[in-house]
């Protein structure tokens, strides 16, 4: 009995190796066909469906992607790639809050492998994509439900006004200005409920002073000064062991994580979606 | 030194160009005072006129700098030489090059184009005399081949410049 599972286990690595071959010379039906075999015979094998998966992915066909993501991360809940194509998938079918989820769980696990590996930056740079997208996409209806309601609210105060007007009796000129100053605070009120979805300068606090751009995984240096975690690990590696504003020594493993302004970065990015846009 | 003229010849990578243009925003923003950056397309090569400061011996001239971005700016320093005519300066070759730490062995990627540019004015403000080093002659004859000062091995006149 032992045995036989065993069996059964090393003929589904061999046909995952035969896919892998396949998925190489670009051979994705073959290569569907030998990780379907695979699972077929050992089911609860996690890297089959996500390697069947990014078969799937390449041939742009997102539902089987999300099925067998879905399947992958119930398996394993720690699957990067899982999380990762599954958040793709969601994000394809413009399932945006889902996708993002999937995505962020996917960078937290990659970071904890390899913060600064080349998957981590593309998570990144898929779920900044995403996130722009759901801003885009939110902030539209915002501004058009803020726009109709502004609408409405002008032809009731002008309405009003006219009523006023018909009412009163040699005092008009102080009812026009009246709803005239009425009408300016309308547009003022209305304006600054707009000013998050307007993109201005992002805070400088917010901003790695070496790339200058706002933090995504940020870490604080003896000095106090806070640099962009995969920049500063080059920086070191390459440049020198020193900090680059101080120039004091500093080595890799004084670097902590600074979860202050990684909440705050997060909470900007909550309110001011545009910051996600990346050129 | 890990510069040399041939990585700056390559296409900048995303990082550069990124922290590129967020500099060139900043730049038109809040230009350095005494400089004027002619904006081109050219994201990898900035000229920029240099105006002597007022009260100090270069006072009313003008300069150009050109600024070559690497590869791997900013974890690598850019290039920066005076075009002809450089400034009669004891720390500036008449082929442009300049004697400066922080364009070589004491660069750091938390410097911008801003920051240099303000070192330099300051080095060109502090200069009391208008002579050349006293090594021009040997030093603009070897780089006759076209060298980048970044292949230089310099040794600074002194640590206050």
């Amino acid at each position: 009995m032992v045995k036989g599972v065993n069996t059964a286990a090393m003929q589904a690595e061999q046909l995952k190796l035969d896919g892998n071959l396949y998925f190489k010379k670009n051979r994705l039906g073959a290569a569907i066909e030998a990780y379907t075999e695979a699972i077929t015979l050992c089911p609860s094998v996690a890297v089959y469906w996500t390697n069947r998966a990014l078969c799937h992915l390449k041939r742009n066909d997102w539902t089987r992607v999300e099925e067998d993501c879905q399947k992958a991360v119930q398996l394993d809940r720690n699957s990067v790639k899982g999380h990762y194509m599954l958040g793709l998938a969601l994000i394809r079918k413009e399932k945006y809050a889902e996708g993002i989820k999937a995505l962020e769980r996917s960078l937290d696990l990659g970071r904890g492998a390899n913060p600064h590996s080349y998957m981590v930056e593309e998570i990144w740079q898929e779920l900044a994509r995403a996130r722009y997208q759901e801003w885009e996409h939110d902030s539209t209806k915002r501004s058009w439900d803020l726009q109709n309601l502004k609408e409405s609210c002008e032809i009731a105060l002008i309405e009003k006004h006219l009523r006023d007007v018909t009412q009163t009796e040699g005092f008009t000129d102080e009812v026009t200005d009246s709803a005239s100053e009425q009408l300016e605070a309308l547009k003022s009120v209305f304006s600054k409920v707009a000013e998050a979805d307007t993109p201005m300068e992002i805070p400088d606090y917010l901003c790695c002073k070496i790339t200058l751009d706002i933090f995504r995984d940020p870490v604080i240096a003896p000095s106090g000064f806070t640099y962009e975690r995969a920049v500063i690990l080059d920086h070191l590696q390459k440049v020198g062991k020193f900090d680059p504003i101080t120039r004091e020594t500093l080595q890799p493993s004084q670097l902590v994580q600074n979860l202050a302004i990684k909440e705050a970065v997060q909470a900007f990015l909550e309110k001011h979606g545009w910051a996600y846009r990346m050129d | 030194m890990t510069g040399s003229s041939a990585s700056s010849r390559k296409v900048l990578s995303k990082i550069a160009t990124n922290r590129l243009q967020k500099e060139l925003v900043e730049w038109q923003v809040n230009p350095p005072s005494g400089f004027l950056h002619k904006v081109t397309d050219n994201l990898q090569r900035w000229v920029i006129e240099v105006y002597g400061a007022q009260g100090t011996i270069y006072a009313g001239e003008k300069y150009q700098l050109q600024v070559d971005f690497p590869e791997h700016y900013p974890m690598e320093a850019p290039q920066v030489i005076f075009l002809h005519p450089a400034p009669l300066h004891p720390h500036i070759y008449s082929n442009g090059h300049i004697c400066l730490d922080i364009l070589y062995d004491s660069w750091s990627p938390a410097m911008t184009v801003s920051s240099i540019c303000i070192s330099i004015l300051s080095m060109l403000s502090s200069s009391t005399v208008k002579e050349r080093p006293e090594d021009n002659d040997r030093y603009v004859k070897n780089c006759r081949n076209g060298r980048s000062p970044k292949e230089t091995r310099w040794w600074f006149h002194d640590d206050k410049v």
